[in-house]
């Protein structure tokens, strides 16, 4: 990881102190190590001294757009790193009017995709040290010695199905661009799902969704997810009850995913924010499906100008539920 | 009272456990392991570390219904709900018992006493566990945790070479030991050894609570709360946290109360009859979060809120965890800072 990008470390590190001391940007949002070496989190840097900090390695989850809705309350110019999926949930929000444009500067970043220490941990079956990679592949560095992998299968789930790996939206790209990315099977979890009947597949949600503490995390961390006060919050009426019951979640998490149909830019940081594993990224993705096989290809976030298909009327929309 | 009985074998201790009690057991939920009520089948993850959330639920339930209600015309009828079922709360690791013992002092030991705490308390047996392999997370060994022994612990269990080593501590735990005593042997061992690592991140936590007390307006605060995302993970999975609310499911004519957990991490937590909301931003409800393990509570109960359990540290989606928190108000060893 380290060595691998200690070089394009430099280059974005170079970039953006330009910015940040010649007052083009106030505040640079990107990332930094945490306490282990697979993780990587928020950094808000303000000054030389933080850019010290900077990190760009295999480990940078988080996606930072969604700070822009508080950051730009209390600065003028806001630049912030982007990888293929933050550039389309900065779309998202632009859409949405959540930001402006011209206050924000993007760097994009190619992304190879987030590689999941859990995978990586489970892998390497004794204690992991450390990782390098190299074309294509992991090399795990455990007790017993190394161990190597192909990068794809140690993705995180909310990666696995990427098809831009490249900010679709910048001022500057900071990196060589990796082109689009093919997927081998795209909706795999949602064909499985799918096939079941319907029966199974209640079931399959309502012991899914029975671990779910409502803490709201997938919400939080969502970059559709803007709204200024959550139905979930409101007290009259009050839709959404605090008590564990199966409806309870249905009623959270399927009108969020409803509300997320078409807007849903498919980033996964509600999957990779929930602390008990709900497998979330699977209604938002039925739900792409649906919206592509209805109203012919969409994909979120990827063109700013395009209308999401469920905010635009044509009179020649399918209307499948008035249909018998 | 020392007995022991073979980890192969140990199904049938479920089995006899459950016959008279709720057993709550470390099991294996599709990818999380979670403390949950044993049911024939469950995989059973004794040494997995550490549970998604911790076995405070057992103690104080994400929901806990104690009341029913049912109105017709003028009147209305009330009814407790209780639940007598004797619980045997098995696993629990030396840092989740002793965060356990944190949230008595809070219910049991105020006056008046929360009896819906209590009443769980004093039904259950708990057997505690000795760590094996602690995780990456644990950071136990600077609260004062001993990973191989919990003081307050009905039975303290050890897996030692294919065998479990109980010993009963308590009456209940004797008790205990005699329900299932057909299935166990006389110990063979004396003294368990065992080397367990846990980091330390560097931290030096001496006499941060009383340096915290003049520090409500540190800039340190004004950092360190930035990449909050007012979700309500860490408060949820971390086993000192105990704030709940009070809510009534069901409608007008009949239904149920129930308390449930809150977070102070969340935005309307404080919010106010009339708007007024005394902690309108992430900055005073991170403060508020830390200020509460750092300060308030060692300030009335002479000790941190936290036991190094970990597992802000792993499940927190930005990496604020209480760590972080401590660095950033100068709790490290100065080597380290």
């Amino acid at each position: 990881m380290a060595e691998r990008n200690l070089e394009q470390l430099e280059k974005i590190r170079e970039a953006v102190s330009q910015d940040l001391l010649s007052g083009r940007i106030e505040l640079l949002l990107g990332w930094e190590k945490g306490h282990y070496w697979w993780q990587s989190r928020p950094l808000f840097a303000s000054s030389e001294g933080d850019l010290a900090r900077l990190t760009w390695d295999s480990f940078c989850a988080v996606n930072l757009s969604r700070y822009l809705l508080d950051e730009l309350k209390d600065h003028q110019k806001v630049g912030v790193l982007v990888k293929g999926c933050d550039s389309r949930a900065f779309n998202r929000l632009l859409q949405d009017n959540m930001v402006q444009r011209d206050r924000v500067i993007l760097y994009g970043l190619p992304c190879p995709g987030i590689l999941d220490y859990n995978l990586l941990a489970a892998e390497a079956g004794s204690k992991l040290k450390g990782i390098t990679e190299e074309n294509g592949q992991v090399i795990l560095k455990t007790e017993d010695g190394e161990i190597e992998v192909n990068r794809d299968e140690m993705l995180m789930v909310k990666c696995s199905e990427c098809l831009y790996p490249d900010p679709v939206v910048y001022d500057q790209m900071l990196l060589e661009p990796l082109g689009q990315k093919e997927v081998p099977e795209r909706f795999k979890a949602v064909n499985e799902l799918e096939a079941l009947s319907s029966e199974e597949r209640f079931a399959y949600w309502e012991k899914e969704l029975s671990r779910c503490l409502r803490c709201y995390a997938c919400r939080q961390a969502c970059p559709y997810c803007s709204c200024r006060e959550c139905f979930v919050e409101q007290e009259n009426p009050r839709w959404q009850g605090r008590a564990y019951q199966p409806s309870e979640n249905f009623l959270f998490h399927l009108v969020r995913a409803y509300h997320g149909a078409g807007r849903c830019i498919d980033c996964g940081e509600c999957q990779r924010a929930c602390p008990v594993n709900i497998p979330l990224q699977e209604l938002n993705r039925k739900l792409i499906k649906d919206i592509n096989e209805l109203y012919g290809d969409y994909e979120a976030g990827v063109d700013a100008e395009k209308e999401p298909p469920l905010l635009t009327y044509r009179p020649d929309d399918p209307a499948a539920f008035s249909e018998k | 009272m020392k007995k022991m009985i073979a980890a192969d074998e140990l199904a049938k201790l479920w089995i006899r456990l459950a016959e008279k009690s709720t057993l709550f057991l470390p099991v294996q939920d599709g990818p999380t392991v979670l403390y949950q009520p044993w049911k024939d089948g469950a995989q059973v993850e004794l040494e997995a570390f550490n549970s998604a959330i911790s076995p405070k639920d057992i103690f104080l339930p994400r929901e806990e219904t104690y009341l029913h209600y049912h109105c017709s015309g003028q009147s209305l009828e009330l009814a407790a709900v209780e639940d007598d079922r004797a619980v045997t709360a098995f696993g629990i690791h030396p840092c989740d018992l002793k965060a356990i013992e944190m949230l008595d002092r809070v219910f049991m030991e105020q006056e008046p006493a929360d009896s819906l705490y209590q009443k769980r308390r004093e039904k259950t047996t708990v057997v505690a566990l000795s760590c094996t392999k602690p995780d990456p997370f644990c950071f136990c060994g600077i609260f004062d945790v001993d990973p191989l022994d919990a003081p307050g612990a009905d039975v303290m269990a050890h897996l030692v070479d294919g065998y479990m080593h109980l010993e009963a501590r308590t009456e209940k735990g004797k008790a205990l030991l005699e329900e299932a005593g057909d299935l166990l042997e006389n110990s063979t061992i004396d003294k368990i050894e065992r080397e367990i690592k846990t980091t330390d991140f560097g931290l030096d936590i001496k006499g941060l609570p009383e340096d915290l007390k003049s520090r409500f307006d540190d800039p340190a605060w004004d950092e360190l709360y930035k990449s909050c995302l007012s979700c309500g993970v860490c408060t949820y999975v971390c086993p000192t946290c105990y704030c709940f609310d009070v809510e009534d499911y069901g409608h007008d004519a009949e239904g149920e109360r129930f308390r449930c957990w809150d977070s102070c991490m969340f935005g309307h937590f404080t919010q106010m009859a009339g708007g007024h909301n005394p902690r309108p931003s992430r900055k005073e409800r991170v403060r508020q979060r830390f200020m509460h393990k750092l300060q308030y509570y060692p300030e009335v109960y002479n000790e941190i809120a936290c036991v190094g359990c970990g597992r802000c540290l792993r499940s927190c989606p930005v990496n604020l965890d209480i760590v972080q928190a401590i660095k950033a108000l100068g709790g490290e060893k100065v080597e380290h800072r």
